[in-house]
Parts: C-alpha cells; sequence; structure tokens
C-alpha cells in the first residue's frame, strides 16, 4: 500500500471518529423509551430478566436468526475445510494442564447448567452457558484430553443444529396457530426454558467446533 | 392483529432454514429432492402471498404478537412482493439446475465442497433474503444481512481453488466492512430516535440530528459496497466469475439485488427527504457502472469473467433511477423491472456459461468457437438472455429501459435517457461477441461431454421468461401500487 493511500485511510478513519464523536455529544433525547416498555411487558413475557424477556420473547425473531448465523458460519467451515488424517489417541503430554482441565470441567458443565438456568430471572441464558461449554471443550483439548474433530458424523451434525431446528419447530408449531413466536402466555416460561436447553447444547458444540475443527490435528 | 387471512409470509423464512438445517443433517451432496419441494412450496406460497395482497392491499405481521417498537414488525408491500416473487421463481430454476449440475462427473474445478455444502448453504441464503424481503426493522434487517453476506461468502468459497478462496475471503472482508457500517448507522439511529421499527421512525427532516446524518452516510455506503455499485464493483467479478455456475446464478441475479432493495426501500422511506440533495450521486455512479461494466466485459477473456462484468454493467441501470423518482413511479417502475428482467435472464447467463463449461472443461470466451451447432438451445438461451440485457423488444429489459427514458423525458433530462442507449449498444457488442465466437467456423473439434438436458432447458426457461416478462410487465408492475399497510 503506498503512503498516500495510507495517509488517506488514516485521514477519513480520523475524519469518521471525530463525527462520531460530535454525533454523540450531540444525541437528542430519544421519543421512544424503550426500557419502559419492556419493564411493562416484563410480566407477560414468561421470565423476569428483561435481557432474556427481549431476547427470547420480544425479539425472539432476531435470535432465531443470530442462531442460524452462527450455524451459517459452522456449515461455512466445513465446506471450506478438506477432509483430513487425524491421530485419535491422546498422547501423554506435561501434567499440569491435563490435572488443570480434569478439575476445572466438571465445574464449567455445572456453571453452563447453572447460567441456563439462571437466565429466567438474571444475567445469564443459553448463549452464555453454551460460551462456558465450549471454553470446556477447547480446555479438554488444549490438555490434550481430547482430539480436534474431523467430518462430524450424523450424531455431531443433528447436534449442530439441533437448537435451531428445536427452535424452528417451536416457531412453526406457534405460526400455525396464527402468529410467529407469539407464546401463549401460561406456557411462555416452559418453551423458552425448551428452547433454550437446545440452544445451549447447540451452541457449545458450534462454538466448539469452530474451534476443534479448525483445531491443528499434530498438537495432540 | 385479529386478521381474517391466514398470514403466510413468515413461512417464506422458515421453510428454507428448516430445510437448510435437515439438509446439513441429512449428510454432505444430500437433500436435493427437500430443497426442491421447500422452494416448490414457497413459490407456491409467494403466489398465494401476491394475490391476497392484490386483493386486500399491504400485509403486516407483528412477530410475537407484540407490535412496534417493543417487537419486530413483519411488512409486505408491493415493492418487497415483487423481490420475492423473483426470489423464489429465480431459486426454483437454478436449484433444478443445480441438482444436475452437482453430479460426480462435475469434477471441472467445481469440486466436492461446492457440491457437499450447497443445499443447506442456499438454503440459508435464501433465507436470508426472503427474511430481508420481509422486515421492517433495522436491527432484524442487520441480521438478515450478516446471514446473506455469511451464507453468499461460503457458496463462494466452497471446496474451491486457492483464487475461489481469495475472492471469497475478499468478499468477506468487504461484507463485514459493510455490515459493521450498516450495524454503526443502525446504532446512531437507535441512540436518536430510541427505537429501530421502520414504522415507529420519523422521516429525516432537514433539522435532524447529526447522528442521523452520519447514519445515512454509513447505511447508504454499506448497502452500496455490498450491491457493488462502481467504485465499490471490485469485489464482485472475482467472485461472482469464480464460483460454480448455480451459485454465480444465485449470486449476480438475486444477492446484489436484496441489497439494493434496501437502499431503495430506505431512499424512499426514512431517508427520502435526502434524495432532493444527492440523488444524483448514485445516477452518477451507476452511468459510471454501465460504462466501466460493459467495457470490461468486452475485453474480459473468460465467459463467466464476461457475465460478472455484465452484472456490474447491468446494476448501473438500477441506480440511474434515483435522480429520476418522481410522484409518476416511473423510475420505481423502471428500477423493480429492471431488477425482475436482469435477475431472470444473468441467472440463464450464468447458467449456459455452467453448460459451455461442463461439456468443453474450458471457460474462455475463444473456446466457444463452433459451439453454435452443438449446443443450440443453450446458446439461444444465452442470446436470449442478451435481448434482455440489451433491451431489445419485447424483453423485460426493453419494458425497464423504456419506462426509465420515459421518466428522464418526462422530466426533460435527455443525459440520463443518452446513458441508457448507449448502454444498450454496449451490451450488444458483448453479446454478440460471445455469440459470434459461437458461430465461428473452427477445424478442431474437441469431443464434448454429453450434458443433461435439464441444464440447457432451465437456462432457456428463464431466459425466455426475461423476454416474456416484457409482454405482461405492466402487470406485474401493478403490483407497485399496493402500498404498505399501516
Amino acid at each position: 500500500m503506498n503512503r498516500a493511500l495510507r495517509a488517506a485511510v488514516v485521514l477519513g478513519a480520523g475524519l469518521l471518529a471525530a463525527l462520531l464523536v460530535a454525533a454523540i455529544l450531540a444525541l437528542p433525547v430519544p421519543a421512544v423509551r424503550l426500557p419502559a416498555l419492556v419493564a411493562a411487558h416484563l410480566p407477560a413475557s414468561g421470565v423476569t430478566h428483561p435481557v432474556t424477556a427481549v431476547l427470547l420473547n420480544f425479539r425472539g425473531y432476531d435470535t432465531l436468526l443470530e442462531v442460524a448465523v452462527l450455524a451459517l458460519a459452522l456449515v461455512g467451515l466445513l465446506a471450506q475445510s478438506p477432509p483430513r488424517e487425524l491421530t485419535h489417541a491422546p498422547s501423554p503430554g506435561e501434567p499440569v494442564l491435563p490435572l488443570l482441565a480434569r478439575v476445572l470441567v466438571p465445574f464449567l458443565i455445572l456453571s453452563a447448567g447453572y447460567l441456563l438456568w439462571a437466565g429466567a430471572h438474571r444475567p445469564g441464558g443459553a448463549f452464555q452457558a453454551g460460551a462456558v461449554l465450549a471454553a470446556a471443550a477447547v480446555v479438554l483439548h488444549l490438555a490434550r484430553l481430547w482430539p480436534a474433530w474431523d467430518r462430524p458424523g450424523r450424531g455431531l451434525r443433528l447436534g449442530l443444529v439441533g437448537g435451531l431446528l428445536l427452535f424452528l419447530a417451536v416457531a412453526a408449531a406457534l405460526l400455525a396457530g396464527g402468529t410467529l413466536l407469539r407464546y401463549p402466555p401460561q406456557l411462555a416460561g416452559t418453551l423458552i426454558l425448551l428452547i433454550e436447553i437446545g440452544l445451549t447444547v447447540s451452541l457449545g458444540l458450534l462454538l466448539a467446533g469452530l474451534f476443534l475443527f479448525l483445531a491443528e490435528p499434530r498438537s495432540l | 392483529m385479529n386478521d381474517p387471512v391466514y398470514d403466510v409470509a413468515p413461512w417464506l423464512v422458515l421453510l428454507p432454514l428448516a430445510w437448510a438445517g435437515l439438509a446439513f443433517v441429512w449428510g454432505p451432496g444430500r437433500g436435493a429432492r427437500l430443497a426442491l419441494a421447500g422452494t416448490a412450496l414457497q413459490l407456491l406460497l409467494t403466489l398465494r402471498l401476491a394475490a391476497e395482497l392484490l386483493s386486500l392491499g399491504g400485509r403486516r405481521h407483528a412477530v410475537g404478537g407484540w407490535g412496534a417498537p417493543l417487537g419486530i414488525d413483519l411488512a409486505v408491500d408491493g415493492l418487497s412482493m415483487t423481490m420475492l416473487l423473483l426470489t423464489q421463481a429465480v431459486a426454483f430454476a437454478v436449484f433444478i439446475y443445480a441438482r444436475a449440475y452437482f453430479t460426480d462427473r462435475s469434477a471441472d474445478g467445481d469440486g466436492h465442497g461446492a457440491r457437499n455444502h450447497f443445499w443447506p448453504l442456499a438454503g440459508f441464503l435464501l433465507a436470508a433474503m426472503n427474511a430481508l424481503y420481509l422486515s421492517a426493522d433495522l436491527f432484524n434487517l442487520y441480521v438478515t444481512l450478516e446471514l446473506l453476506g455469511l451464507a453468499a461468502v461460503g457458496l463462494v468459497a466452497a471446496g474451491g481453488n486457492a483464487a475461489q478462496v481469495s475472492a471469497a475471503l475478499r468478499y468477506l472482508l468487504v461484507s463485514l466492512l459493510a455490515s459493521g457500517a450498516y450495524l454503526l448507522g443502525v446504532a446512531l439511529i437507535y441512540g436518536s430516535y430510541g427505537t429501530v421499527a421502520l414504522s415507529a421512525l420519523p422521516l429525516m427532516s432537514a433539522d435532524a440530528p447529526l447522528a442521523v446524518a452520519l447514519a445515512a452516510a454509513l447505511m447508504g455506503v454499506a448497502l452500496l459496497l455490498k450491491t457493488a455499485l462502481f467504485p465499490f464493483h471490485f469485489w464482485l467479478p472475482p467472485a461472482h466469475g469464480g464460483a460454480p455456475a448455480p451459485v454465480s446464478a444465485l449470486l449476480s441475479a438475486l444477492v446484489v439485488k436484496a441489497t439494493f432493495y434496501l437502499f431503495l426501500r430506505l431512499g424512499l422511506g426514512l431517508f427520502a427527504p435526502l434524495g432532493e440533495t444527492i440523488a444524483w450521486l448514485p445516477g452518477l455512479l451507476g452511468s459510471a457502472a454501465i460504462f466501466w461494466g460493459s467495457w470490461q466485459a468486452l475485453r474480459a477473456q473468460r465467459l463467466k469473467m464476461l457475465v460478472a462484468y455484465s452484472t456490474v454493467a447491468q446494476l448501473g441501470y438500477l441506480f440511474l433511477i434515483f435522480p429520476l423518482l418522481a410522484p409518476d413511479g416511473l423510475a420505481l417502475q423502471a428500477g423493480v423491472m429492471q431488477a425482475l428482467s436482469h435477475g431472470l435472464a444473468k441467472a440463464a447467463m450464468f447458467m449456459t456459461a455452467g453448460v459451455f463449461l461442463q461439456v468443453s472443461g474450458r471457460d474462455a470466451v475463444a473456446d466457444l468457437a463452433g459451439v453454435a451447432g452443438r449446443l443450440p438451445v443453450t446458446l439461444f438461451a444465452f442470446g436470449l438472455a442478451g435481448v434482455t440485457l440489451m433491451g431489445l423488444p419485447p424483453s423485460g429489459g426493453f419494458l425497464a429501459k423504456w419506462l426509465l427514458i420515459d421518466a428522464a423525458l418526462a422530466q426533460g433530462r435527455w443525459g440520463w435517457a443518452a446513458v441508457v442507449i448507449a448502454g444498450g449498444l454496449l451490451t450488444a457488442l458483448y453479446v454478440f461477441r460471445v455469440v459470434r465466437q459461437a458461430f465461428a467456423s473452427t477445424e478442431a473439434r474437441p469431443p464434448l461431454a454429453p450434458v443433461p438436458r435439464t441444464l440447457e432447458w432451465t437456462a432457456f426457461a428463464l431466459a425466455a421468461a426475461s423476454v416474456l416478462l416484457g409482454l405482461r410487465g405492466m402487470e406485474v408492475l401493478h403490483l407497485l401500487d399496493v402500498g404498505a399497510a399501516s
């Protein structure tokens, strides 16, 4: 990249930053107060934590598409990587990391379960729980207790998109009743928990997959 | 909310997501029949929706029963309906083609990865476009853009060679940059107004806060980048020209139209007042795209690159409408007709390029010599698609260009009309360059691999549809009179 182009990029970025600062300093008071609306409708949402209510109920459709984005990212990755030779036997490495992993992973799984359950009434939920599960998988891999992943079999493929398919099934069942993702108030809490359980498993596998499908087979 | 008519619109998003997911579980290379069944059902639902729209008017669907601004609204009006129709129709034809194209014989560079993961990726792509056309919420639109961009990049990259992967990577970076800019714009709008629902947002006024003006600029540039309007077209030819033919057809015919639609939607709605001051800019860039794209198509060595540069040029016409938008609706009709006819014709053209590639294993324009006598149906399909792109009567392209010239002359703006005519002549040059080469006599008659009839006839059907569209075009454009539901 030549010097003039570089200077132009820097100048443009600086100008954008200055404009952003000026714009944000001059932000008006919004006419619509969404937090108040969310609070007012919280009792009808089936959960008591506003973030979960927005993610799974008020804007549950966004979340459905976001889960599709994550699944798609993994499908795209699998479409990319050629089949490879993997050695499945873990080789002994240094002793400290495996010990740490053996201690940590049960707690990580426990934490994921807690985060999933806590999502209904405090910060937490499927995305956080799934991320913790994925972290557990990565720790196991780094400690050489779990091999990198090869082409997924049908069971793993079902696990990867099962959360999305479950979410879709709930959405389709509700849409058959007339409105997309309109939970009956008395069932809202149950259905949201069901969706979140499915999402926790699938998101955990998806996020772990983004690492393990790419992990160097030789690191074992 | 107690709509007496059952609303089928959300199924257009759920169905492709479902068959994409199931095709993935089913396994690599599987799911073609599932995808075809799903897409056929979507096509039927779209036709039903269009009929309902004509008799009952625009449609709004409050997801979750909440309604904007708390929830997300889906909305269908005439403009989104035409795009939904185009999307399902072209996708259905391309999928029939793709099923025959991705067989074991296609070891000609369109490798295993493309075949193995085409169906799930195509399902996500279709879901993303349908969701985009249905959405009436700026943030939800961002999510659909993400889904669309990732699916398109995945399809370009799938199992490709180094050139294909590098094109996909460039596409990915452009797509991410544009998504980021769009999201920044959404955040600024939310900060200014406290909502992202299109129905709850005020039209941008002259005394709008700086944040809104900045948002308009960021979102505008983002969508132009994704639509590959000159000078943001640099990523398009390698990505569209390098992908397997069915993928190129989907990308060139449909994907760039989706972001154009969003640009138009925001330009007609939220940011409409901006039009009075800067509408000439997209028009000017569109003119530049027509000349630059056509010139590059004339010089291209490979057939698929020629067709890809033709897309750059034809996208230019879409943006000529912005300086001409007026209450008479002529320019809008011209833009929609151009989107529809180019969608049909360009899909057909890439599909014929795929046939040439499969039978000869080569993609150079020069290698087409003597093809006319041996693949008459395919060559005829290419010619028909070319007729639409040139804008010869009675094609849909002719109707689009006629409406555009009409709009320009009604306002006494001869310059834009001249651009349309000059562009048509340039198009004729590069289309005839291919056709003449196909008729050239040649001594060498290398053996041609047999090609499934499905490949030839699906391309022909789309090309014929693009020409016949001109005859029934005004009836299709009646859909545009259907306004949005309040």
